[in-house]
């Protein structure tokens, strides 16, 4: 069953920051929101998670769904290594030793999937920022969830890491599909990862159109031609034209995209 | 700036210059005074302190005056500790705190000792007067402690279900715990002051502050230097002796950087 996320409204005091968001998160999808850095992207992901209340506007199809979350930043407990830490958000569900047994192996799994297994009683200040990065992608994939929040997961880490990562995450999230939003601001992280790009314009943030990607994930790879006939369309929906410019604000309809319905 | 091996060594050159310049002083001061009664000098008062050092009745009013430091510094950081958790976490106990708190903050030190002695029996006035000097520093402390923990770090335990009694444990406690630690270090060294004042006015048996009081009224004035050498070593000892402790809880519990392990990754 589809999650739905309806008119979404929100501003901080005078600052609008959301204005009438709305998107579909059909089950077991990658859906992205892609827009320019500092347009609200994770304010979303805050009002989806419960973390804010929106001004007006509704999610349906949420309730009682497990979350999990990689936040902007690592989020991680200095005084804990990199082991303690995915324990302490896993708290919650040992109850049992035999549930204790279970969570140790799934960290080990994540820890290593990661490519964190040798460091892994190592303290974040011991670990780069890239680490401290993974570390805290591979705490949100250890929890499990029925929605998985990403903002920005993949940045702050080089190309080939980059690569490796997202390759990990499609691998973990075939085992497992839960629904995903990705938030990025990186066209290539939307296009490899996602089944749907919904763009958003700059703040306030409204959709400026969405855009399916129907490669299965099976067969995507970071270089293929077929995706860049949909960064193409991505490009326009940001608000450039072919050239790299930037051109009039771009109108869904004419180039066959449909605006996400209200 | 390229840092050499014996980096340290100089800081420890410049106190020692730093303790040898104020011998001088002190004994220049002493020569140009005349007068053993007025200010002793250096090797007089280290005279007078080898003698002390000899006698059962000081190491009795060591044992004295210390266990009253110990008595009111664990007294003082209990209270201080639940009233400052509770006003931490209700700001009604705040509000109801506060008044008490600033009273009791500015209040002279002498004249709540001199109160105390019409309440208590004189071992244990000094004692009474350092807690209620010394658990304000730990109350206040605590409450800042309890704000310590990083709102974005509690928002990702609430995120994960993460029980409260873990997030305590493990987010809310290591974050309180430099505030708990320099709190604690402050309130001390004041009991150590709080108590041997106190030992001066209300003359318990086995003090430093009695020794210090009987010496001044013998006129014993490098005597008196004597026993106020040793309470600022004592104090000074116990502050480093926590200082040890407060460092190893702190490793365990605080991310200090850690060279030896050197960096992973890029």
């Amino acid at each position: 069953m589809s999650a739905y996320v309806k008119n979404l409204k929100k501003s901080f005091g005078s600052l609008d920051v959301l204005e009438d968001i709305s998107f579909e998160l059909p089950d077991s999808s990658i859906v992205s929101i892609l827009g320019p850095s500092g347009c609200g992207k994770t304010t979303i992901l805050n009002i989806v998670s419960g973390i804010f209340k929106a001004d007006s506007g509704s999610l349906d199809g949420f309730e009682h769904k497990r979350f999990s979350y990689c936040f902007q930043e690592p989020r991680l407990l200095g005084w804990l290594n990199a082991e303690e830490n995915l324990r302490f958000a896993l708290s919650s569900l040992m109850h049992s030793r035999k549930d204790s047994r279970d969570i140790e192996l799934r960290m080990e799994r994540f820890l290593g999937e990661s490519g964190l297994l040798e460091f892994r009683e190592y303290r974040p200040n011991q670990l780069s920022g890239g680490m401290q990065k993974r570390l805290a992608l591979a705490r949100a994939f250890a929890f499990p969830s029925d929605i998985l929040l990403l903002d920005e997961a993949f940045s702050a880490v080089d190309l080939k890491q980059k690569i490796e990562l997202m390759q990990a995450f499609l691998r973990l999230w075939i085992d497992e599909k839960p629904s995903v939003v990705i938030v990025t601001h990186d066209i290539h992280d939307a296009l490899f990862l996602a089944d749907k790009v919904v763009v958003l314009s700059q703040r306030p943030a409204r959709i400026t159109g969405t855009l399916n990607i129907d490669i299965p994930h099976e067969k995507r790879i970071f270089t293929s031609s077929e995706l860049s006939k949909y960064e193409i369309q991505l490009y326009r929906l940001l608000g450039f034209d072919h050239a790299g410019n930037s051109a009039q604000p771009y109108q869904a309809n004419a180039l066959g995209e449909s605006k996400d319905s209200r | 700036m390229p840092r050499s091996n014996n980096a340290k060594l100089p800081p420890l050159l410049w106190r020692l210059v730093g303790v040898a310049v104020f011998l001088a002083v002190w004994q220049c001061a002493a020569l140009f005074v005349k007068s053993a009664l007025i200010l002793p000098k250096p090797l007089q008062v280290v005279s007078a302190l080898s003698q002390l050092l000899t006698t059962t009745s000081f190491w009795l009013s060591v044992a004295g005056s210390f266990l009253r430091v110990l008595e009111a510094f664990f007294l003082s950081m209990l209270i201080g500790l639940v009233s400052g958790a509770m006003s931490g976490f209700y700001p009604q106990v705040k509000a109801f705190m506060s008044p008490f708190i600033t009273v009791v903050r500015a209040t002279p030190v002498l004249a709540l000792i001199l109160l105390a002695m019409f309440w208590f029996p004189s071992s244990q006035v000094p004692v009474f007067s350092a807690i209620l000097m010394a658990f304000p520093i730990m109350h206040t402390s605590t409450e800042s402690g309890i704000h310590a923990a990083d709102q974005k770090l509690v928002q990702m335990s609430n995120l994960f279900h993460v029980s409260k009694s873990t997030i305590f444990w493990r987010l809310r406690v290591p974050s309180a715990l430099p505030y708990l630690l320099s709190g604690a270090k402050n309130a001390l060294g004041l009991s150590w002051k709080v108590i041997v004042a106190g030992e001066v006015l209300s003359q318990p048996r086995m003090a430093l502050g009695t020794g210090m009081q009987d010496a001044r009224l013998t006129l014993e004035t490098q005597s008196v230097f004597a026993w106020a050498i040793t309470t600022i070593l004592l104090c000074g000892l116990s502050e480093y002796c926590f200082g040890l402790l407060a460092n190893r809880l702190s490793d365990r519990f605080q991310a200090l950087p850690r060279e030896d392990k050197g960096r992973g990754g890029q």
